[in-house]
């Protein structure tokens, strides 16, 4: 495979001032000369291929937006070298826009209050796509998921999931080489994380574009990726497959449900029933930890064993269940093994 | 040579199509642009009704008569409207670079000063111009100014080189916003300088004038320039630099701002 993007010791430091407070504090931040570093990234070295979805995963505040940010071409590194296509993306940021797409997944680049199709026709003008071009993308957008109903509709009115929807089709639009996705699925219920999952898959199968999606949500990286990098206090601690590093955690899942009663008072009581119903029908009681609270039940799966869903329509059964959700193991797990080298 | 007018072609086109958008929003929300709209001709009727009041009880202002002060302002409200009109979005800077969402305009292949400043158009401010042609025209007739090619070509051209320092004031004073946090402040403190445009700077002492001259150039909004037309005798060569210095000041203050906004670096969120 190419190489698409090269990346040697890359650091960036934010310079911030140390504010001082009040009206004196104000003027004397003018002429102040008391800064702090905020180290955001630390001597990151990786080669990205081309055609890959790579999943740069980390906790909030872990460096990976200032990453992206300088892939983009928008910040500048403090120190070290990255290069795209052999180019430096700082050096002419508007050629450079030319090539990619970006989606940052809590700022929408759609014209707020215009229907979506008119931000598509804009978007067509200032990157100079081909009516052909433009036709033939927006017939496979359709075919992915049905436009009529959101393209005339004003991004100000649509949900958060159908913004986000958008703005990734709009990214695709210009056939960029590589889309960068900053935390697409933030803030996203699972069905419509769902639905982003299966779209980046089938964009970038189809059209080879390199995807790079950062997130702090395992369940993304599983879904679509192959290979992740794992960022954690600006340092890469992890690169490499994706099923390497689940080999360590097993394929374990945590079922939440929430039990719509309000008879049931006693949590205990309702882990000891879970218990008694699970040994009854399925006799895995050792590779499942049940919890219990405030009426939300936890359970975690080993779905090698049992699928989540079986578990599910059980307790279905004895009980009157409103919400659930279904979540990977937490990024922070992953971290901290990693950390205890029990990864590597 | 062929390349730049291509990419001129290019802008123009994008600045017609965000427009013409951004009309139409404007016009689907019909009430609230005729709200904006009169209450934009509300306050200049109020400020006008205050010229008026005064000339009740003086004949002249440091020798300018009621005609003459109309003129002035008329010409101060002709050569503000292309800031009002066309650089509207300049006033909320500051907000988008606090809140992050800056970095919304900075991933686009265009040049970002465009396509920020651009996104919208004060089309509401649009009656300032009406009222601004009547003034000058209706003093125009009542001080007898000659009426030739010449003149009007004179008018045209001092009211475009005025327009350019409140523009050039504007997105100076935003582009502090990437620097420091409090620019609306600044912005507001500004702003206020704005109804000194339209009087007579014999009224200022020699501190002011350098100040209003040089530092915050308000003066090159109308009253320098209407030196080519009324009052002649006190027309010096500040009146003729003032045609460059917009220019300068100008490119300056783009200068500044591109900088600006080429080391912004986001929020942390
Ligand atoms: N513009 C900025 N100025 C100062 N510090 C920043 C800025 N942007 C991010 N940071 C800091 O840098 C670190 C990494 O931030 P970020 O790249 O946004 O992380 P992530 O996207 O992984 O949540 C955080 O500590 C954050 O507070
Ligand atoms: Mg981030």
């Amino acid at each position: 495979m190419d190489k698409t993007i090269e990346i040697n010791n890359l650091s960036k430091e934010y310079k911030v001032l140390n504010r001082k407070e009040g009206f004196k504090g104000a003027i004397l931040n003018l002429f102040s000369k008391d800064y702090k570093y905020i180290k955001a990234i630390n001597n990151v070295s990786m080669e990205i291929f081309s055609g890959e979805i790579l999943g740069i995963l980390g906790r909030n505040g872990a460096g990976k937006s200032t990453l992206i940010k300088m892939m983009t071409g928008v910040l500048k590194p403090s120190a070290g070298a990255l290069s795209i296509n052999g180019n430096t993306p700082f050096k002419n940021r508007k050629q450079h826009a030319l090539n990619i797409g970006i989606v940052f997944g809590q700022r929408s680049q759609l014209w707020w209050s215009l229907p979506c199709i008119e931000s598509f026709k804009i978007i067509k003008e200032i990157y100079s796509i081909n009516d052909d071009v433009y036709e033939e993308n927006m017939n496979f957008f359709n075919e992915l998921i049905p436009l009529n109903e959101l393209m005339n509709k004003p991004v100000r009115l649509m949900s958060l999931g159908q913004r986000v929807l958008c703005d990734i089709l709009a990214s695709f639009l210009h056939n960029p080489k590589i889309v960068f996705l900053d935390e697409p699925t933030i803030g996203l219920d699972i069905d419509v994380k769902d639905k982003i999952h299966k779209l980046i898959l089938s964009l970038n199968s189809k059209k080879k574009t390199t995807v790079i999606l950062t997130t702090h949500d395992m369940g993304d990286v599983d879904a679509i990726c192959k290979r992740i990098v794992i960022i954690d206090n600006g340092e890469k601690i992890y690169d490499d497959k994706i099923y390497k590093l689940k080999k360590y955690f097993g394929p374990n899942k945590t079922l939440l449900a929430h039990i719509n009663s309000n008879k049931i008072r006693d949590d205990s009581v309702v882990i000891t029933n879970i218990k008694k119903l699970i040994d009854k029908h399925i006799q895995l009681i050792d590779y499942l930890s049940v919890e219990c609270n405030n009426r939300w039940i936890k359970i975690v799966v080993d779905e090698n064993q049992i699928s989540v869903l079986k578990v599910l329509n059980l307790i279905q059964k004895e009980f009157d269940i409103d919400k659930i959700e279904i979540k990977e193991i937490s990024t922070e797990s992953v971290i901290k093994k990693i950390y205890e080298g029990k990864c590597l | 040579m062929k390349n730049y007018f291509k990419k001129v072609k290019y802008y123009i086109h994008i600045y017609r199509m965000i427009l013409i958008q951004d009309l139409k929003t404007k016009m689907s929300f019909r009430a609230d642009f005729l709200i904006s709209s009169f209450s934009g001709i509300m306050l200049n009727a109020a400020s006008f009704i205050s010229i008026w009041i005064m000339f009740q009880n003086f004949s002249s202002i440091m020798n300018w008569n009621y005609y003459e002060m109309l003129f002035l302002y008329g010409f101060s409200l002709l050569a503000l409207t292309p800031q009002l009109v066309f650089f509207d979005n300049s006033w909320v800077l500051c907000d988008k670079v606090f809140k992050g969402d800056f970095i919304t305009y900075c991933f686009r292949p265009i040049n970002i000063f465009f396509y920020y400043t651009f996104e919208k158009i004060n089309i509401n401010a649009i009656g300032q111009f009406f009222i601004g042609v009547t003034l000058i025209t209706y003093s125009w007739i009542k001080l007898g100014l000659d009426v030739n090619t010449i003149i009007v070509f004179k008018l045209i051209i001092s009211l475009l080189t005025a327009s350019l320092f409140m523009i050039a004031i504007v997105i100076f004073i935003s582009s502090m916003s990437f620097w420091i946090i409090n620019a609306k402040g600044l912005m507001d403190f500004f702003s206020k300088f704005k109804d000194y445009t339209r009087y007579p700077f014999t009224i200022f002492n020699n501190f002011f004038k350098f100040v209003f001259s040089f530092i915050i150039p308000i003066g090159f909004v109308a009253y320098y320039p209407s030196l080519f037309f009324i009052h002649t005798e006190e027309l010096s060569w500040i009146s003729f630099f003032g045609v460059f210095y917009g220019i300068i000041l100008l490119y300056f203050s783009y200068k500044v701002w591109v900088k600006g906004a080429l080391q912004y670096s986001g929020t942390g969120s």
